[in-house]
């Protein structure tokens, strides 16, 4: 069983890792068999630019509960009905820009909250996830991009660190794969050397950065800080890969293979989606976020139009190619939500019941900022899943459907971005 | 934020004081000059629409929603006023706010409440993410980081796994908006290894070869073979049709669909390419055909090593008749990929042929593989990079004449001859290998190399010794694990290419808010305003002497550099950023609609407003004529496009327009008025708002958020005027629209890529075609185009040329946003409210030589602002 020797490795060779696995022992005091490993909780962030055709993708606001019809844009979710939840209402009070959609999702940050700044940005929900969930695993999180961001707005993924700077993610599953799968044929005792090789090259720039820091003013040195930041984030990662060296990459049961170079739109998605999945299945990371293409997307399924274009639908061609970019969505969180209830866990549970997946965007549609499509599925908040919701109040924060899902997936923070408290109804 | 505790407190009595006093003057007691002078203002008159329509829920006493406009100051000079009015804005723009339920504001009071509001809250978000003059610490952008590079290795590389820093909203020179990551980090070493890789040039010369191919040896094999294939499977397919029932199976088909299939494959490409093969001149060479699959042309494969070498290309080629027009004359070459997914075409120039048959031409290209991998390099006629382009026209052809479309061009041979190399070894490889000193150990030397090589990448500024020696460790910790000396060399030359030292243009202060820059910065910070890339050896001589320090020398290294090829980079990135030309690259254009706007036209039109930009700097031209001329200066595929005769070859030159040419001057440039289209059709709203934005300098507010979309409009078929009547509609549309629709209908004559046309075509839907046949109506509408309009001031003009003067006319607002943006790029950051004086200043200089751009250039470079940290 994967857990216990990841945990025995861990306990041994660290004290700071030491506070989760008290956290899932405690946890474990609840579970059916007490010496059965608990699985991890998990969350996936899944986001579209440009938003969706608010005409077909919303369900009817009069019809809510459990007893609501899946509009067309959802139909072909039907078969997991039962196993998801539209939420409606929520928006970002700060958002003002009507072509990002990415860029505050999981942050709900003031772009102009800081004087003398013309952008400003705090740490997204996926990263605060991260720190937490990602103690126990290769790789603390897990950011995906389509190569071409339209209609999400600034950033680098949906990520965003705790200095609120841009979070790199990978472009393509071929990227993704290697990541997660690649082997190291390389012997042990030259990898180690090159590891250290790693930390003197770190160490070499260090000492320029030092030097050219001397004098610098306030602002270029906080701008420098950028340079010292993604240095130390590149110790902390070393550290961690030093750590996991002798623990060979795991494969998953059903064996994946490399994914063909070039996939786009469609079947780039779900290809990530996919490996998504295996590196669910290894364990070897437990909070995804992945900002997805949506020009690739449409022209794969055949439209010849830009996707900014068909973002400002009126009904005809442009809203028909709107409203197919809807369903194919559909069917790819369809088709990830299939994979997730077939991957067992180790106490018997699935993937499904142990993960948070939250689909959406920052946009409405068209140039639309309020009620933010919102579509929640998998059991790892704990959320009461098969309901339409529609928050009393109009403009509920976003953020505060964050703070339900972190709190429920056991991160216990006090609040997130502008978040005024928890949405109970989820739970209820 | 004292200021903002005690504004609080009396705002209480506002209401009272608003009668007696208006606010800000009464405030303006309490604030500073610079305060005063610039932040969003409401004008006091709007109290009346909150006092009518808001107060009865908001004011001070009722608060409902916790939101209180009665205190709301006019005056946007705090981040939490000016969220209150974004936050008014936005409710009365999504008709939120009055609710429905309560009297309505009237739509005049409305639109020009929006209108003052959404421009006030720009001027107040500028004013408050105001930097007060601070540059802040720039790293190189990913276009100086490729010429630095270049500059110091010699290398061409393409930096596309790093980020393209062009996205954030200013321009890329913007130090603020310039982040780093991690991920970056390792990229720049992973670059720097690649591109060491290359500038070290051990060994012999490689040896320059001449292959020449004849084209009948090369095509006509392949397409015989690909005929004769076709015709197999047909006549296997005719065998089984005369087999009178046996099974497909025992013809080699699984079933009858793919028979049916196979003959549809060769009914579409047989009869083409027997025709190519029937071609009298395809025995003497090739006939450039474009079939189903592909245009043809010749594809040359050079050989993989000495990658960085440079090779001539030259092939003899005719046009095949004498009816062949003009836009079929031309072929374009380039890169295509033979890797993992091949085929991809990346076009890099063209050429017009003016050979005949009689008399072929040879034409001669320079080409440098450079830094990229697996490809071959291709010649083929211009066309629509576009797969699906080629088939269709393919299909439309064969609809016509069972056959694909008539080759335009022959080519009798190809040959190559290369590498080239101007130096061997090359220049970076001597600057890099310095001269050893005699009995000197290796490792030694290797630690000189490093030394020089970091002091030249931190652009002469001394390293630490610190970090010397670290490199020196690296060095000797990569022989220790077994590397070669060669290897641990580039290792830790790599790194100096990833360090801040030579990423970031630091100009440290030591605890001083402003100081002059030294003279080695001066040369760093022109070199990267004019060429974005490093200073020269000319320049840093001249910043070593201290004659940079005068302002005669400064104008005159400016001069020089403007000059040199460098400068391009400057004009293009420059132009491209100001006049937000990404616009371009936004959409696909329709192929089937406009089927000349191909990528080598678009990027020719492109390279027309950079030419046009260039040579008015250089000539010291007034600015007015970017906006009106009687010059142009085009190619000859441009002169083509534009339906002017007697201009030849590819260099962009000066042509005086012929009388009555809807061209000279950005208005009526095939670049302009595509970035005004959306792929389809023109956008007269782009176009005006484009105007607005880059000729006028009244740029309009962004695109609102949360407006209703006007959904009465759904699906219908508008001419540009009715969309405009629509637009006057709603007060929230109108507040911006009523300014920005007139100025667009002016361009209306200009299709969707920039041709001129008098009325403009609509397809209807089925339905109504259908209907339209019925009666025996045309399936078309056509509608005039009405190009008469109003200028935001009143004035009018009855067509595109009348347009065109009005805006020449503001010659003066044109300069002024130039200036502006100028300001902006050089000093990389965002133009602000302290920069106003020195704009004001320039505008004052440059007015005696109307403008010329060059004087603005000038003027930037000597100012003082310039010369400071």
């Amino acid at each position: 069983m994967k857990h216990s020797t990841r945990r025995s490795f861990l306990g041994s060779s660290s004290t700071i890792l030491a506070l989760p696995f008290l956290e899932s022992l405690g946890f474990s005091r609840f579970s059916k068999a007490a010496d059965l490993p608990v699985p991890a909780k998990r969350m996936v962030f899944l986001s579209v630019g440009w938003g969706v055709t608010r005409e077909t993708w919303f369900p009817d606001k009069k019809q809510t509960g459990t007893d609501y019809d899946l509009p067309k844009g959802l139909a072909p979710l039907s078969k997991y009905k039962e196993d998801i939840t539209v939420i409606q209402n929520l928006q970002h009070r700060f958002s003002n820009e009507a072509h990002w959609g990415s860029t505050f999702w999981l942050t709900g940050a003031n772009r102009y909250g800081v004087p003398g700044q013309s952008f400003h940005n705090t740490v997204s929900a996926d990263q605060v996830a991260a720190e937490h969930l990602g103690r126990e695993t290769r790789f603390t999180s897990i950011q995906l991009n389509g190569k071409k961001a339209e209609g999400h707005g600034p950033g680098l993924s949906l990520a965003w660190n705790q200095q609120g700077k841009p979070v790199p993610g990978l472009d393509t599953p071929v990227e993704l794969y290697h990541r997660l799968f690649s082997d190291e044929t390389t012997p042990m005792e030259q990898r180690q050397a090159m590891l250290k090789q790693k930390r003197s090259v770190l160490d070499t720039v260090l000492e320029d950065a030092r030097s050219v820091q001397k004098g610098l003013t306030s602002t270029d040195k906080d701008k420098l800080n950028e340079y010292f930041q993604s240095i130390r984030e590149i110790e902390v990662r070393l550290a961690k890969e030093e750590e996991w060296l002798e623990v060979p990459k795991r494969l998953p049961q059903t064996p994946v293979k490399e994914p063909a170079a070039g996939l786009k739109g469609y079947e780039e998605i779900k290809m990530m989606y996919d490996l998504m999945i295996a590196a669910m299945q290894v364990d070897s990371s437990r909070v995804f976020t992945y900002r997805m293409p949506t020009d690739s997307l449409i022209s794969s399924l055949g439209a010849t139009i830009s996707s900014h274009n068909m973002s400002h639908y009126t009904s005809g061609e442009r809203q028909e190619v709107s409203e197919m970019r809807d369903q194919s969505h559909a069917k790819l969180l369809a088709h990830f939500i299939g994979k997730l209830k077939s991957s067992r866990e180790a106490d018997g549970s699935s993937l499904y019941d142990n993960t948070a997946v939250t689909f959406g965007s920052n946009i409405n549609s068209i140039h639309h900022l309020n009620n933010c499509p919102t579509l929640l599925t998998g059991g790892g908040a704990g959320i009461r899943h098969g309901r339409h919701l529609v928050m009393d109040d109009p403009k509920t924060p976003l953020c505060n459907l964050w703070l339900s899902l972190l709190n429920g997936s056991g991160i216990n923070v006090e609040s997130h971005g502008d978040s005024t408290g928890k949405i109970d109804q989820l739970f209820a | 934020m004292l200021l903002f505790v005690m504004y609080r407190n009396f705002a209480m009595w506002s209401q009272l004081l608003r009668f007696c006093l208006f606010s800000n003057f009464f405030l303006s007691g309490f604030v500073s000059a610079k305060d005063q002078v610039h932040h969003g203002q409401m004008p006091e008159a709007h109290f009346a629409v909150l006092e009518k329509y808001c107060l009865d829920c908001h004011d001070a006493s009722t608060e409902k929603g916790g939101v209180n406009l009665e205190d709301l100051s006019f005056k946007m000079d705090h981040i939490a006023s000016a969220e209150l009015w974004q936050k008014v804005l936005n409710v009365t723009n999504s008709g939120e706010m009055p609710p429905e339920d309560k009297k309505q504001i009237t739509d005049a009071e409305k639109t020009d409440f929006l209108a003052d509001l959404s421009n006030q809250l720009v001027v107040a978000r500028k004013a408050l993410s105001d930097t007060g003059g601070v540059i802040t610490m720039r790293r190189l952008n990913r276009r100086e980081y490729e010429n630095t590079i270049e500059s110091l290795l010699g290398v061409k590389i393409k930096a596309e796994d790093l980020p393209d820093d062009s996205n954030s909203g200013g321009f890329d020179t913007t130090g603020s908006a310039l982040f780093f990551s991690s991920d970056q980090f390792e990229q720049y070493l992973k670059i720097a290894e690649r591109a060491l890789d290359k500038a070290i040039t051990f060994g012999p010369r490689p040896e320059t070869i001449v292959k020449r191919i004849e084209l009948e040896t090369y095509a006509e094999p392949r397409i015989r073979k690909m005929a004769d294939a076709h015709l197999k499977v047909f006549e296997r397919a005719e065998a089984w049709r005369n087999s009178g029932g046996k099974l497909p199976t025992e013809f080699g088909f699984i079933d009858e669909d793919r028979i049916d299939f196979e003959v549809s494959q060769y009914e579409r490409n047989y009869p083409t390419f027997l025709a190519y093969l029937n071609h009298p001149d395809s025995k003497t060479g090739m006939p450039l055909y474009n079939f189903f699959r592909g245009c043809t042309g010749p594809v040359v494969t050079l050989p993989s090593k000495h990658e960085t070498g440079n090779y001539k290309i030259r092939a003899r080629i005719a046009v095949l008749n004498d009816s062949v027009p003009e836009h079929r004359k031309y072929i374009e070459y380039g890169s295509i990929t033979t890797g993992s997914k091949p085929g991809v075409i990346n076009v890099e120039g063209f050429r017009k042929i003016r050979g005949t048959m009689e008399d072929p031409e040879v034409i001669e290209l320079d080409y440098s593989p450079g830094d990229s991998g697996n490809f071959s390099f291709m010649i083929r006629e211009k066309h629509i990079n576009q797969a699906e382009a080629t088939k269709r026209f393919f299909i439309q052809s064969l609809a016509k004449t069972n056959l694909g479309p008539p080759p335009s061009l022959w080519v009798d041979w190809v040959e190559w001859e290369g590498p080239f190399y101007e130096d061997w070894p090359s220049q970076a490889h001597k600057q890099l290998f310095v001269r050893k000193q005699k009995k000197q150990e290796l490792a030694d030397y290797h630690q000189r190399v490093i030394e020089n090589f970091a002091k030249r990448a931190f652009r002469t500024k001394e390293p630490a010794p610190a970090f010397l020696e670290k490199l020196n460790k690296v060095y000797h910790d990569e022989i220790n694990y077994g590397k070669k000396p060669i290897e641990a060399l580039k290792k830790a030359l790599s790194i100096i290419l990833a360090s801040p030292g030579f990423l970031y243009l630091n100009e440290p202060v030591f605890q001083k808010d402003h100081r002059k820059l030294s003279d080695r910065e001066l040369a760093v910070r022109l070199s990267y305003f004019l060429w974005s890339g490093p200073p020269d050896a000319e320049l840093l001589k001249s910043a070593k002497s201290g004659d940079l320090k005068n302002d005669s020398e400064l104008q005159k290294q400016t001069a020089r550099m403007l000059r040199d090829e460098r400068a391009d980079e400057f004009i293009a990135a420059f132009t491209h950023q100001w006049l937000h030309m990404e616009r371009l690259d936004f959409f696909q254009f329709n192929y089937l609609k406009y089927p000349q706007f191909d990528e080598s036209t678009k990027e020719s039109a492109r390279r027309e407003v950079y030419e046009t930009i260039k040579a008015s700097i250089l000539e010291g031209r007034p600015i007015r004529e970017l906006l009106k001329s009687d010059h142009l200066v085009i190619n000859n595929l441009l002169a083509d496009y534009y339906g002017i005769e007697g201009v030849e070859g590819e260099a962009y030159r000066r042509v005086k327009v012929p009388p009555g040419l809807p061209r000279g001057g950005l208005p009526g440039m095939a670049a302009v008025m595509a970035m005004g289209s959306d792929g389809e059709r023109s956008s007269p709203v782009e176009r005006g708002a484009w105007i607005l934005r880059s000729l006028l300098n009244d740029a309009p507010p962004p695109a609102p958020a949360n407006v209703p979309q006007l959904s009465r409009l759904d699906g219908k078929q508008l001419s540009a005027r009715e969309m405009q009547k629509a637009h006057q509609e709603e007060p929230q549309c109108a507040q911006c629209h009523r300014k920005i629709d007139p100025l667009g209908f002016g361009l209306e004559n200009f299709d969707a890529v920039g041709l001129w046309r008098t009325a403009e075509v609509f397809q209807l839907s089925k339905a109504e075609q259908r209907k339209a046949k019925q009666s025996g109506k045309p399936t078309n509408l056509k509608i005039p185009i009405d190009a008469s309009g109003t200028m935001p001031d009143g004035s009018e003009f009855s067509d595109f040329f009348e347009l065109r003067d009005r805006i020449a006319e503001r010659d003066e607002a044109f300069a002024r946003g130039f200036v502006e943006n100028l300001i902006e790029y050089a000093l990389g950051r965002p133009f602000g409210f302290s920069d106003y004086d020195l704009a004001d200043h320039l505008m004052e200089q440059a007015r005696a030589k109307d403008y010329a751009m060059s004087e603005f250039i000038f003027g930037v470079v000597l100012s003082k602002r310039f010369k400071l940290k």
